[in-house]
């Protein structure tokens, strides 16, 4: 389970960064998929084209909202599904406790869905004396384990086997043993019982298709196509964006998906899922709901420097090439949205003061927006946050983050503006930087505001002559 | 409770309507390249299918699909046979095999061999309409029984995808979801004609071939490529997390 | 373009202040291909630490200074792809709202070029007749590979260096961790990430470093000198007049 605890970005970006075996773990991954990945986007038929024209496909839907979401819901209507709308995260949750209770659900199982964990799903069911198991078989180590994930599609990696073992035998009673794939079959004997027991299947929708009514859910394991077959209910909970308009559109959109998130041509499992199982067919639920959530979504709609936000489909392809989420790991991120698309999301979804450290802490090296199947700018937009972080909004109710640093950049602007103040501040500086601290030329201790880069590396002396001197001297020579 | 009206409203809001709507939300005919893939998919000669089975052999071994090599129905039913009788049970010892109600797995006659008469053989078959609610409910708890106890479940495709190995499967009376999810093998068994190159074939057929259309994607088609999988514990692929832990594919050739 | 009459340099602040031998550098290659240069001495920075730091007013500030500055320029050439992309791109986006200034910033923009784009796209020039008898690793710094697209020109005019050994590094185009402010803000973060980059600069075997960027040199630089590991630094522009 994963809270909301983006201030702590710092303190816990510290914890990753000295856990040997996270750090492993990302370096393993990031080799793994972030060049299959792009070796795959290189291969499409499509060409270079595809992934610009995906950006577009997805761009009309987000432009075209209303229309999109109308038609989905008459659609799913008309295949026998019920349709809900909720505008916040309570109505969300108050929805599928209301179906739950109406139906003396027991037992709920999951498939992987980042929006019912960010709305507070499993908290809500479970206080009703409802249990509810999450499946993917990352999840469902953390849900164990009581922790928050470490990767959008790869929750646990940053678990041992040796610590999924000990969980195991702890939660399970079954005999220990380090080795993964009798780990995963005490995990799938597990969680097959409650599948066959479960009442209510609850899944998330990867990519919407509004001209067919369909939703879309992906998994490699196949649990979501267990959590949406076999109970008599099945509720899919859908933030407000994740549509397209059509068939075609939707099929380039969840191939450049599958590649992003796992560097597949396509998931292993993909489900249309239109409607409850028909009067005459022999299996699948009684009865569909589709909760589509608004919670902040139509704010960033609203603010045309973030709207192509609501473009990203979170299949975790920028967390794969990402150099600081490499280092940090995804709970440093304190949200259910981590890496660099958590970076611009949070601070939209769940306040920019509280995520300030997050639109901070990144370098801008653009390696994200190169991943993204989807070529989302996701550089721009945090370097949107930083500006409101800095002179405030009000309509995004950010107040300005640091009067110092304010302070400091508007005086660096009146030195930068005047060459004649600016060398003399240089000279001044050439004269105290003989004070601190250094070793052949390198000063090993900077103080107040620039420690932290001493931290960890030396830093040049200031050259005894601008460059600008120089060439005034050398020109002068040639002149005379 | 928001109402759909209101939460359309806000996005209209948002979005700064009344601009008007894109033009080309919903394409109302095909382009002229996807013109020419369903004419390339109906014009298709068995002769220029046969580098498709090739594709499909190749991408089979690292997606751990099994294609089976029989190619003509009496080998394909007796390689079954063998796995039926091979292949033993994940969870019990009690051997069932669940199959759909399909025209090319009722040819196969399973139920007439020898072989298998100790084993239960399971059809699902279509939830008559003219049966009363209860009737209704009744015989699919004895369908999802019958599934819950097979270790292995046949089924058929509507199409099978070589560049990507992928089944797709509608749902149709007779035709279970979970025939192919919930026993721990799946085997299916599909006709070469059935065989596309590309996804971009199977979706510009289910987008535009008059038929495809005329029936929809029903309320749950599903796309498999390979069997169940997962890296989840320090990345290690193991197959078999959910899903069916093999998947047996089997072609039938062109009689034709 | 045409080769050009007289070159105006664009001098990045941490090259005029700390490294003047990278100026000095440059202007002995373009000077060897007989360019004629200006640089306007009352430059200063370009505005890129205010604008990443999320300070648009001063760094609009910086940008109106820049463009006072070297608006009537015939061509601007800098030894930084990231002051660059600030300048060509970022400029842009600053005058989003200003026709006036967006119509200054467009031509400028046009005409303003990094070090090594300009050697071999603008000037057409692979080798400058260099020798450097090392072996040397590049890394590929973030704005320069990914926001300009330069990444052919510097490696062409590397490979076109006599006696010198190019040895490729793991991951030479993943971020060494500087990003402005950043550095000094989550300097525990950007050191983990520095870190790697310095590995995999030890692990290349290279007795030298070098890159068109002089922010993630410096940074790369603080962590050798820490760790007392002796890989020399330098940039592209210094290889390149050596003889």
């Amino acid at each position: 389970m994963s809270t909301i605890a983006p201030e702590k970005y710092k303190e816990n970006a510290s914890k990753g960064i000295a856990d040997p075996v996270l750090q492993k773990a990302l370096g393993g991954l990031q080799d793994r998929l972030g060049p299959a990945t792009e070796k795959l986007y290189n291969s499409q038929p499509e060409g270079h084209d595809m992934r610009p024209r995906a950006h577009q496909f997805r761009r009309k839907a987000i432009d075209n909202l209303d229309v999109l979401l109308s038609t989905l819901a008459d659609k799913v209507r008309g295949h026998g599904g019920i349709v809900h709308f909720a505008k916040t995260a309570e109505e969300a949750v108050e929805i599928c406790k209301k179906i739950a209770l109406e139906n003396d659900v027991k037992t709920v199982v999951k498939g992987k869905s980042m929006v019912t964990e960010e709305v507070g799903l499993n908290l809500a069911l479970e206080k009703e004396g409802i249990e509810v198991y999450e499946t993917d078989l990352g999840e469902y180590i953390l849900q164990l384990s009581g922790e928050g994930p470490t990767h959008i599609v790869a929750p646990a990696i940053h678990k041992t086997r040796r610590e999924i073992a000990e969980l195991f035998t702890e939660k399970l009673g079954t005999p220990y043993t380090e080795d993964p794939p009798t780990l995963t079959r005490y995990a799938r004997k597990a969680l097959r019982e409650k599948f066959l027991k479960a009442d209510m299947g609850i899944s998330g929708c990867n990519l919407a298709c509004a001209e067919t009514g369909h939703i879309v859910t992906v998994s490699n394991e196949g649990n979501i196509r267990m959590s949406t077959t076999l109970p008599k209910i099945h509720v899919a909970f859908m933030g407000m964006e994740r549509i397209v308009a059509n068939l075609e559109e939707q099929q380039s959109i969840l191939r450049l998906m599958s590649m992003g998130a796992a560097a597949q041509e396509i998931g292993g499992y993909v489900s249309y899922v239109g409607g409850p199982a028909q009067a005459d067919h022999s299996d699948g639920p009684q009865e569909f709901h589709l909760i589509i959530i608004d919670n902040g979504r139509s704010k960033i709609l609203a603010d045309p420097e973030f709207r192509e936000m609501l473009c990203c489909i979170r299949c975790g392809a920028c967390l794969n090439v990402c150099p600081v989420y490499g280092k940090i790991g995804g709970q440093a991120y304190g949200s259910p949205y981590c890496g660099p698309v958590g970076a611009v999301v949070t601070p939209l979804l769940f306040g920019i003061n509280t995520s300030a450290d997050l639109c901070a802490g990144e370098t801008l090296c653009g390696a994200c927006k190169q991943a993204c199947p989807l070529e989302i700018n996701l550089p721009r937009m945090l370097l949107a946050l930083r500006s409101k972080l800095s002179d405030g909004d009000p309509d995004w109710q950010v107040q300005p983050k640091s009067k110092g640093e304010n302070l400091l950049f508007s005086g660096w602007q009146r030195l930068n503006n005047n060459r004649k103040i600016y060398d003399t501040l240089l000279d001044l500086m050439r004269m105290l930087q003989h004070l601190l601290p250094a070793k052949q030329g390198m000063i090993t201790r900077l103080p107040w505001p620039f420690s932290g880069w001493t931290a960890n590396r030396n830093m040049k002396k200031l050259a005894p002559k601008t460059f600008m001197q120089q060439w005034k001297e050398t020109k002068e020579k040639k002149d005379s | 409770m928001t109402t759909q009206k209101d939460f359309i409203g806000d996005i209209s809001t948002a979005l700064g309507r009344p601009t008007p709507a894109a033009v080309d939300l919903f394409t109302v005919a095909p382009t002229t390249a996807e013109q020419d893939i369903l004419k390339n998919i109906r014009q298709r000669s068995p002769g220029e299918r046969q580098p498709f089975i090739k594709t499909l052999q190749e991408v089979s071994v690292p997606l751990h699909l099994d294609f089976h090599p029989e190619r003509s129905l009496e080998d394909i039913r007796q390689a079954i046979i063998t796995l039926i009788l091979e292949k033993d049970p994940e969870w019990g010892t009690k051997k069932s095999v669940v199959r759909w109600d399909h025209p090319l797995l009722n040819s196969l006659n399973l139920e007439a061999a020898a072989e298998l008469k100790d084993i239960s053989l399971y059809t699902t078959s279509p939830v008559a309409a003219t049966l009363s609610a209860e009737e209704r409910q009744q015989q699919r708890q004895q369908t999802r029984k019958e599934v819950e106890e097979s270790f292995i479940g046949i089924t058929s495709a509507d199409y099978c995808i070589a560049a990507t190995a992928t089944l797709a499967m509608k749902t149709r009376p007779g035709q279970a979801r979970s025939v192919s999810l919930v026993p721990s093998i799946h085997l299916a068994v599909v006709e070469e004609s059935k065989l596309l190159a590309t996804l971009e074939e199977l979706y510009t057929l289910l987008k535009w071939d008059e038929a495809e259309q005329a029936e929809g994607l029903t309320n749950n088609l599903s796309l498999v490529s390979g069997p169940s999988k997962t890296g989840d514990i320090e990345l290690v692929m193991v197959h078999g997390a959910h899903g069916p832990r093999e998947l047996h594919l089997f072609l039938v050739a062109d009689r034709s | 373009m045409n080769k050009p009459e007289k070159v105006t340099l664009f001098i990045q602040c941490l090259v005029d202040t700390v490294f003047p031998e990278t100026g000095a550098a440059m202007v002995t290659v373009l000077e060897r291909l007989g360019l004629k240069l200006d640089c306007p001495s009352n430059q200063t920075c370009c505005g890129q630490p205010a604008f990443n730091a999320g300070h648009q007013r001063e760094a609009r500030a910086a940008a109106v200074k820049f463009l006072d500055i070297f608006e009537d320029a015939e061509v601007i050439v800098c030894p930084s792809g990231s002051c660059v992309n600030m300048v060509r791109n970022h400029y842009l986006e600053l005058f989003a709202d200003d026709p006036k200034m967006l119509v200054r910033a467009q031509a400028v923009s046009m005409k303003i070029y990094e070090f090594t784009e300009f050697l071999v796209d603008v000037l057409g020039v692979e080798s400058v007749g260099a020798r450097f008898p090392h072996k040397v690793t590049y890394h590929a710094s973030c704005h320069l590979n990914r926001f300009l697209g330069v990444d052919r020109q510097p490696r062409t005019l590397l490979a076109h260096i006599d006696d010198m050994t190019l040895i490729e590094m793991k991951d030479a185009d993943t971020c060494c961790g500087f990003g402005g402010t950043f550095a000094v803000k989550y300097s525990e973060i950007s050191g983990a990430v520095l870190e790697e980059k310095v590995q995999n600069i030890v692990d290349s075997g290279a007795e030298v470093v070098t890159g068109c960027d002089m922010g993630c040199l410096m940074n790369i630089q603080g962590m050798l000198s820490r760790k007392n590991i002796p890989i020399e630094v330098k940039h592209i522009a210094q290889l390149l007049a050596e003889k």
